[in-house]
């Protein structure tokens, strides 16, 4: 069996805001590393592999060498660590915030020193109580570091570190929304381009990463890429935070191995299916993914391999459902999410994800008939690619999905049938 | 153009049709069955036919009235229901006891209206064009005049209430101000004179006298 | 079918300034209309067999469904759940919301069901405007009489009486629930209303809100009912049957449930059918100005539960519905383009008839037209100029200050209405009988109520403009009020469809086909069955096959 939680979760770091534990047991030396060779810092990541754990599983270090390049030198550049995560059966950055938010904040001050950002933001949902405390109080005890000194030092300037907290609305993950928000206003969803590595907030040029990519950074600089690489199966590199969750026994945050098989994160780590039934499927994070099935149990969880099984791996989280639970009432769950999260700036967003829900709405609760299942499939062709986010895009990959693997369970449910 | 035949897609069913009738007309030319989504079906007054469109090509999506829009070849259509808030705002018109409290009535009723976030959502999504933010704007700022007139096209399809992210209702928001309006200050004259003729019994009707009967003969 | 003149030689035709003479006619009105109006090309018309008017006419397409066998059997309804209320009302248009409001604030429970959407109904269509004698030179006696006379004097002058004397006061209850009237002047404190003048009136006498009148009405009505904690608002939610006890009165309905495809047998002490009209039966294949779901249903029903009906075969034909494009063909131009003095003109570029005499008269004129050759053919469609260029001539900025609704019509046939004229044609577009009532809205049987276009009486053979929004806000009214009353009602006791059963004995035994259903609750291009949508027995495939819901 792989090792679990050898390093995010490594029981000695997760000290929670106590700066003093974090660099008992490595923290700091990654940050001083950068420091060292700013220069090099992008090369490491690259050589480490690392990508973007919020969803997208973009390397990283060509986002960082982006920002890096954008715009002259000069003036304002920023460092946002995402960690307004909202979606259901994710719940793996909070976790980080809550216990062991030293290492986000030197990943974020590492990004700082490679893309010469003198303003680092943790953009942290409010909903979190707990985690947006501990945050505010890890800050804090970074701002007299001698670390942070040779920072703004190397900038030429004073660097700002600060907790902001995000609406604790979905689309407030959205990278444009996350700018919006930090300007003072709505998440609201921007048109792309620009990029906000381009322009973000305020026009500077932004890095926005997902709280777990950062969480990685300091363990690469601190190790190195071969060390890092070395941590995951087969092609794929590092660790991954797996939030398991669903019809399974011991549901909770797994980081393994990235390329742990699905099997091995349900039935070794998770303890088998709830009250020993039969798999049926995995929403993966999401969820707005197409669903994994039986025949998938033996994918490795990296990018590329969820991928090739025309799915994608997500933020890591697994949302197993097992033949006793309805995968109609699932959709209709996650789809009056979406309905509920769309921010209402695109009316075929708005609508398509409302007309989505009461259409699987109706037909979850016995009211359904053939042609809702037809114009459900209509809805999944005329929508995507309508909205400004991906929202609409992942609400219809969720039932078009269900729909066409589980077709017949729908159908089980209409009137009449 | 009309007579040539058009293939379309709504609702998942195809219309196979000759073009030049709306895209509700279509739909049941095509032989399907429609029970709702359909009200006046042509006036586009009801507000009842809203429709999700893409048209051939585009990328865009829009919201329209399906009593409204010709059909198109390549058309993609999907109704979208009749969108209930689930916090119906609740007043009685009658408790605007006080004509001089007007303008505390309107966030007292519609306390989201302040937040509006000018992200013009409403706007995008009004069938009829209506300058919805700038009704929402005006109603909070005191000016009901302006206000009113913003929404006096207003169909009451509900988009707006259905997109917006504040939950404003703007369209009920219109109304309440439309209704508070009319029914505070619009005193005829002559219609008050006329009501105390009445009540006073100066005036009544003769059924029976002979401007009432067919001449003989 | 005789052939017109073609669009483009009548277009050259059409006098600049629309100077032109009226062509002198030989012919008097009652002539005109015995020869030219639909309701008396005795072709068409059928004598019924069975029910209260045993030996009446009227059109086949309505005696079809007034002599059709219920829709259900009481098998049907087997497992169906009770719901109890204290008023039932049936139909979500002006008349039900206004019945269901007084009902309401008189402490009744009101169950307001409707096929559609609430509001979706002719109500919210309604162009003109509503008539109300407020006017310093008019009087309710002139109304009346007006009304009387527009209806060729075959409505009950006791309704007549009732309705023109509520006028004014209806229009305060209207204000009063938020609705906006057009005022003469622009200084706002105690202005005078707006008055216009309907074709067949002494005096000005129509009130409006721009040319939706009827949209101002019905979104604030609306709005007041969806508002009422008394009421339960059931949309998608046709009557198809009524209930009844073991004493022939009426005890309820058996509503069926379109998005859940199946039924609810709703008991009420007291029912208001407020159903509406039957254009979308397009007698004679007429267009029609109807929104969808006026197919007649309360009339039916009505009648097959014993209640009488008059004036039945008896329809109005509104002059100036589009007759191209063919996709807006029965769309209505409001009577207030002739009432602010647009001309009707025919292919040759003559005016044939004075455009302000009561509808049946310019329809039967502008069908004697098309039947004798002088109206404009235009890609198969018929019909005659609507002159509003050379109003727009006339008064500068006109239409597009006063007529908005004809300007965006004119806007989706592609013309612009102040250098193009429009092609107009009658359209079927108002039910003048029904059911006869009392000023209650009491049917005779008991325990049922009708307002609205699906009673009769008040019109007579003819209909005002603006009478007809008054006529259902009157009456609505008082059905609400009565049928709240403790005496309005009936006893709670057995309900079911009993009265189907000597319905049923009724039609055999004049030789009446069983198998013809009714009502027919959507037009026949609807595409809807009953039976298969409720998956019952003997409908054709599964439930709801065959239909998209949303």
């Amino acid at each position: 069996m792989h090792r679990l939680n050898q390093v995010l979760l490594a029981m000695d770091r997760l000290v929670g805001a106590d700066l003093a534990g974090w660099l008992a047991h490595g923290g700091g030396t990654g940050l001083a590393r950068a420091l060292d060779h700013p220069a090099g810092v992008i090369g490491v990541l690259a050589e480490a592999d690392l990508r973007g754990m919020g969803g997208a599983g973009f390397p990283t270090h060509r986002k960082w060498a982006f920002v890096a390049a954008a715009g002259g030198s000069g003036g304002d550049r920023y460092v946002v660590c995402n960690g307004n995560e909202d979606e259901p059966g994710t719940f793996k950055d909070r976790f980080l915030l809550e216990h062991a938010p030293h290492q986000v904040i030197e990943g974020a001050l590492i990004a700082a020193t490679a893309v010469g950002a003198n303003h680092v933001i943790l953009y942290v949902n409010p909903h979190q109580t707990e985690a947006l405390r501990t945050c505010r109080e890890a800050v804090a005890q970074w701002l007299d570091h001698p670390l942070l000194a040779r920072l703004a030092a190397q900038l030429g300037g004073a660097v700002t570190l600060a907790v902001v907290p995000s609406s604790g609305l979905y689309i407030g993950g959205e990278e444009t929304a996350v700018v919006a928000t930090i300007e003072g206003g709505f998440p609201f969803p921007r048109k792309k381009p620009p990029y906000p590595g381009q322009s973000g907030i305020r026009g500077a040029p932004t890095l926005i990463n997902n709280t777990e990519t950062l969480a990685h950074v300091p363990h690469i600089l601190r190790e190195g890429a071969a060390w890092y690489r070395d941590l995951g199966v087969g092609a794929a590199c590092g660790t991954k935070l797996y939030s398991l969750s669903g019809d399974v026994l011991r549901p909770g945050l797994y980081e393994l191995p990235m390329g742990t098989t699905l099997e091995d994160l349900i039935f070794s780590f998770g303890g088998g299916m709830l009250q020993g039934k039969e798999f049926k499927a995995v929403f993966t994070g999401g969820p707005s993914n197409t669903l994994l099935t039986k025949r998938d149990l033996d994918v490795p969880l990296d990018f590329e391999s969820v991928r090739e099984r025309r799915s994608r791996l997500g933020t890591g989280a697994m949302i197993v459902i097992s033949e006793g639970t309805s995968i109609v009432r699932k959709v209709a769950e996650y789809v009056q999410f979406f309905a509920d999260g769309s921010c209402g700036q695109c009316p075929p967003c708005k609508g398509g994800t409302f007309q989505l829900a009461r259409l699987i709405h109706r037909i979850d609760t016995g009211r359904g008939i053939r042609a809702d299942l037809e114009a459900l499939e209509n809805l999944c062709r005329i929508l995507p690619g309508s909205g400004r986010c991906g929202l609409i895009d992942g609400a219809v990959t969720v039932v078009d999905s269900s729909l066409h693997t589980f077709r017949e369970e729908y159908e089980s449910h209409l009137l009449g049938r | 153009m009309a007579g040539t035949i058009v293939r379309a897609t709504v609702d998942g069913r195809a219309v196979e049709v000759p073009g030049g009738q709306s895209i509700l007309q279509a739909y049941v030319a095509a032989g399907h069955t429609l029970v709702e989504g359909v009200g006046c079906m042509g006036l586009g007054v009801c507000g009842s036919c809203r429709v999700l469109v893409r048209r051939a090509g585009a990328a865009e999506v829009r919201a329209e009235l399906a009593c409204q829009s010709l059909i198109e070849d390549g058309m993609q259509v999907s109704f979208l229901a009749y969108f209930k808030a689930e916090r119906p705002h609740r007043y009685r018109i009658e408790d605007v006891a006080d004509s001089w409290r007007m303008l505390d009535k309107v966030p007292e009723v519609f306390p989201e209206a302040a937040h509006c976030r000018h992200c013009s959502g409403c706007d995008r999504a009004c069938p009829k064009h209506l300058e919805v933010q700038i009704g929402v704007e005006r109603a909070v700022a005191g000016d009901l005049t302006a206000a009113a007139a913003a929404f006096d096209q207003c169909i009451m399809c509900n988009l707006c209430t259905l997109a917006c992210p504040e939950h404003i209702r703007p369209n009920h928001l219109g109304l309440f101000v439309r209704r508070m309006v009319a029914s505070q200050t619009l005193r005829p004259v002559d219609l008050l004179q006329r009501l105390h003729q009445i009540a006073e019994a100066q005036m009544a009707v003769d059924p029976d006298a002979p401007g009432g009967r067919a001449p003989a003969g | 079918m005789t052939t017109g003149i073609p669009y483009p030689e009548a277009l050259s035709r059409l006098p600049p300034g629309g100077a032109q003479p009226m062509r002198p006619d030989p012919l008097p009105a009652p002539e005109l209309l015995a020869r030219h109006h639909p309701d008396h090309i005795g072709a068409s018309r059928v004598t019924l067999a069975v029910g209260a008017n045993r030996g009446d006419t009227c059109p086949p397409e309505v005696a079809r469904l007034l002599q059709s066998n219920a829709l259900v059997d009481d098998l049907d309804l087997a497992g169906a759940p009770l719901h109890t209320t204290d008023v039932l009302v049936v139909g979500g248009g002006g008349a039900g919301c206004a019945a269901a409001l007084v009902a309401a604030a008189k402490g009744a429970r009101v169950v307001l069901a409707t096929k559609l959407r609430i509001g979706d109904s002719n109500t919210v269509m309604a162009e003109g405007g509503i008539q109300a004698a407020v006017g310093a030179e008019d009087s309710l006696q002139a109304h009346f009489e007006d009304t009387m006379r527009t209806g060729h004097f075959a409505a009950d002058r006791a309704l007549v009486a009732r309705m023109v004397t509520d006028g004014p006061d209806v229009i305060r209850w209207l204000i009063r629930q938020g609705v906006s009237f057009d005022l003469a002047t622009d200084q706002s404190a105690c202005s005078r209303l707006l008055l216009k003048r309907a074709g067949g009136a002494s005096a000005a006498r129509i009130l409006s809100y721009r040319d939706y009148t009827g949209l101002e009405i019905m979104r604030v009505l609306r709005e007041a009912v969806d508002l009422d904690p008394g009421i339960e608002v059931w949309d998608g939610c046709p009557a198809v049957e009524l209930l009844s006890d073991d004493y022939g009165a009426c005890a309820g309905a058996v509503i069926y449930n379109l998005e859940w495809h199946s039924f609810v047998l709703v008991r009420s002490r007291a029912t208001i059918l407020a159903t509406g009209g039957s254009g979308r039966l397009h007698l004679d294949r007429f267009a029609t100005s109807n929104h969808y779901g006026a197919t007649g249903d309360g009339l039916v029903l009505a009648y097959r539960i014993g209640a009488k009906l008059r004036e039945a075969d008896s329809f109005q034909y509104h002059p100036t519905g589009l007759a191209h494009p063919a996709w807006l063909a029965g769309s209505l131009i409001s009577e207030a383009a002739r009432s602010l003095g647009a001309t009707l003109v025919n292919g040759l570029g003559e005016r044939f008839i004075d455009e302000l005499q009561p509808r049946d008269v310019v329809a039967a004129a502008m069908l004697r037209e098309c039947a004798e050759g002088r109206a404009i053919e235009r890609d198969g469609r018929t019909g005659l100029f609507l002159d509003s260029p050379s109003l727009e001539a006339r008064e500068p900025g006109i239409l597009g200050r006063r007529l908005v609704t004809l300007c965006h019509l004119a806007e989706k046939c592609g013309i612009d209405p102040a250098r193009e004229p429009l092609l107009v044609h009658p359209t079927l577009h108002y039910q003048n009988g029904g059911v006869a009532i009392d000023a209650s809205g009491f049917t005779g049987v008991r325990g049922l109520y009708c307002a609205g276009e699906v009673s009769g009486g008040i019109h007579g053979r003819n209909r005002m403009m603006g009478n007809a929004l008054l006529d259902i806000l009157s009456f609505g009214r008082r059905a609400g009020a009565k049928a709240a009353s403790k005496l309005g009602g009936v006893r709670p006791g057995r309900a079911g469809i009993g009265h189907v059963y000597e319905w049923q004995r009724q039609l055999t035994a004049a030789g009446l086909p069983l198998h013809v259903k009714g009502p027919a609750l959507f037009p026949s291009y609807g595409h809807f069955d009953l039976r298969a949508d409720a998956g019952l027995r003997s409908g054709k495939g599964r439930i709801g096959s065959g239909r998209t819901t949303r």
